[in-house]
């Protein structure tokens, strides 16, 4: 699983989201300084994990609406029924999060190599 | 240190379980009923209803204003009764809810993707966009603020872990800003709980509108201050000298924050984070006050602040989602709806600061603040009004003031989206430009 990619875009993400840009500026850009340096051009992009992902995010997602009568019955319960949607939004960031990441990176929005 | 940290839990613990929520408006409300009404019998203005929590089944009064088709019938709805009119009079009917069709989707996603754009451009923004756009979808005000909440902690908590792997996220002074501010939470509840007894709605709008105003018109002039500095060129990376100089007051008990490498008397961290809670509960921003805070008065640096910001949001996120969904709150479909478009939002915002300049990001932070702040401010004459405090708006006026309301919103949101659009594409392509004429240079040297 391409996770790699994730996990820097998600945390450079975050650390922009708490305003600090500098630091998601060269952590987006240094990715080539701890992994074999690549041209550019011949850059693989993560076809595979964008489509994985991508399947997995819509199958949750097309899960979600057609069974959003129960569910949405269970998990407004309350009191200990809250585990539901508290874990089901972080499966859902995790997964989605790893697809957006990637298909940005296929379209080639990519940070800006300084 | 241990003993203080166990102070500041113990503290929590007592606190009364007053509804304690985070980043986001004042709590679940407790006066509101949750149930389904079954039937409504106009002449008699009167409307059967069976209590959610209890399955006692009710006859409730309509309220003044309101007619039999104000209800909805065979729907989860809440519904708030109004205490002053009498016992089982209804003051207000709103359906928790809402049928999800194609264009809501659409909307919620669109949403999301401008709210997650401008998070990871400025590093706020979701709180201003999603609870307000999700309320004018329909969305009652409980249910938007708690769906919100639900998708931002888990984002937090990757950060948060992230951050803390690289070593810069100080895991003890994000426990202590937490705590002291889930306590000034509590803290900003009971105030406004006060006003809102003593001047009713009204006062608490009016409260909660000049704090807004005043903190975004403060800040935001502030952030263009600074952005004009780094423009000239200037700017200065060492400790704050308010900081150096409170780093100096020896009064125990000292804290020793290694990651930020600080010691300074709790004395100087405590205060910081209760202003960080109280700013939360009364204008859901508490970030304002907590990363500046940690820079300007406790020392950190911004990296490690903003880093120690992530666990402060994870904690009170995680709290305040725990909190709503006890009260069964949480619709997680518009949690999902919203958390897709904000993670692609939120990647292309992080993605356009790597193509501007540090200035334009604070220019634009700074123009959304005195925006919003405008917006908000245009609603203050009404409150004012309401409260007495002067005469009736005109007609005329009144609409004028609430569409300088709306359109201030708008103009903000589309304003920082073009920008941040446009300066994306032009970095690109001027970035494509440079890697083509570098490569075209390498192949003449070569041949």
């Amino acid at each position: 699983m391409e996770l790699n990619e994730f996990d820097k875009d998600m945390t450079a993400a975050t650390f922009a989201q708490a305003g600090a840009h500098e630091d998601a500026r060269s952590m987006m850009a240094d990715s080539g300084t701890k992994q074999p340096v690549r041209p550019l051009a011949q850059k693989k992009k993560p076809v595979l994990g964008m489509v994985v992902f991508g399947a997995l995010s819509l199958s949750l997602y097309v899960g979600l609406m057609v069974n959003q009568g129960w569910i949405m019955d269970v998990f407004t319960k309350g009191g200990p029924y809250t585990f539901w949607p508290l874990g089901t939004a972080m499966v859902f960031s995790f997964i989605h999060g790893a697809f957006a990441s990637n298909i940005l990176s296929v379209m080639g929005i990519e940070a800006r190599k300084h | 240190m241990k003993r203080l940290l166990f102070l500041l839990f113990g503290i929590l613990l007592i606190i009364p379980s007053a509804p304690v929520m985070g980043a986001g408006g004042d709590g679940p409300p407790k006066d509101m009923m949750k149930g389904v009404f079954v039937a409504v019998d106009a002449p008699s203005r009167t409307a059967t209803f069976i209590n959610g929590q209890t399955d006692a089944t009710l006859i409730l009064t309509l309220g003044e204003g309101m007619t039999a088709g104000d209800i909805t019938l065979d729907k989860k709805v809440m519904v708030s009764l109004d205490k002053h009119a009498g016992e089982g009079i209804i003051k207000d009917v709103s359906v928790m809810f809402l049928d999800m069709t194609v264009g809501r989707v659409a909307a919620l996603l669109l949403i999301g993707l401008i709210g997650g754009l401008l998070s990871g451009f400025i590093g706020f923004g979701g709180a201003f966009v999603l609870t307000p756009a999700m309320m004018s979808l329909g969305v009652p005000g409980a249910i938007a603020v708690a769906s919100n909440m639900c998708h931002k902690f888990p984002k937090a908590m990757v950060g948060a872990y992230k951050r803390y792997k690289y070593g810069q996220a100080d895991i003890k002074l994000g426990l202590i800003m937490a705590v002291t501010a889930i306590i000034g939470v509590q803290i900003g509840i009971r105030i406004q709980k006060y006003i809102l007894s003593q001047w009713g709605n009204a006062g608490s709008n009016l409260y909660v509108s000049v704090v807004f105003v005043l903190v975004l018109l403060l800040v935001g002039i502030y952030v263009f201050y600074d952005a004009y500095k780094l423009s000239k060129g200037g700017g200065d990376p060492q400790t704050p000298k308010l900081a150096q100089a409170l780093m100096k007051i020896n009064l125990p008990p000292m804290i020793e924050f290694k990651v930020a490498k600080v010691r300074i008397s709790a004395w100087v961290t405590i205060p910081v984070g209760l202003m960080t809670g109280m700013l939360a509960a009364t204008i859901a921003v508490g970030g304002f006050i907590g990363v500046p805070g940690m820079i300007y008065i406790v020392g950190a640096s911004a990296m490690v602040a903003s880093a120690t910001e992530l666990i402060i949001a994870f904690i009170m996120g995680a709290w305040g989602s725990l909190q709503w969904g006890m009260s069964g709150l949480i619709d997680i479909r518009l949690t999902l709806l919203i958390l897709a478009g904000s993670l692609v939002g939120v990647q292309l915002g992080a993605l356009g600061t790597t193509y501007v300049k540090d200035h334009v990001i604070k220019i634009v932070m700074a123009s959304v603040m005195v925006i919003v702040a405008v917006s908000r401010g245009a609603k203050i004459p009404g409150y004012l009004a309401d409260l007495g405090l002067r005469g009736r708006l005109e007609p005329q006026m009144a609409s004028l003031l609430e569409g300088v309301s709306f359109w201030a919103l708008i103009a903000a949101l589309g304003f920082a989206t073009v920008i941040i659009a446009a300066a994306m594409i032009k970095g690109m392509v001027d970035a494509r430009a440079e890697e083509r004429v570098k490569s075209l240079e390498a192949g003449v040297s070569h041949g």
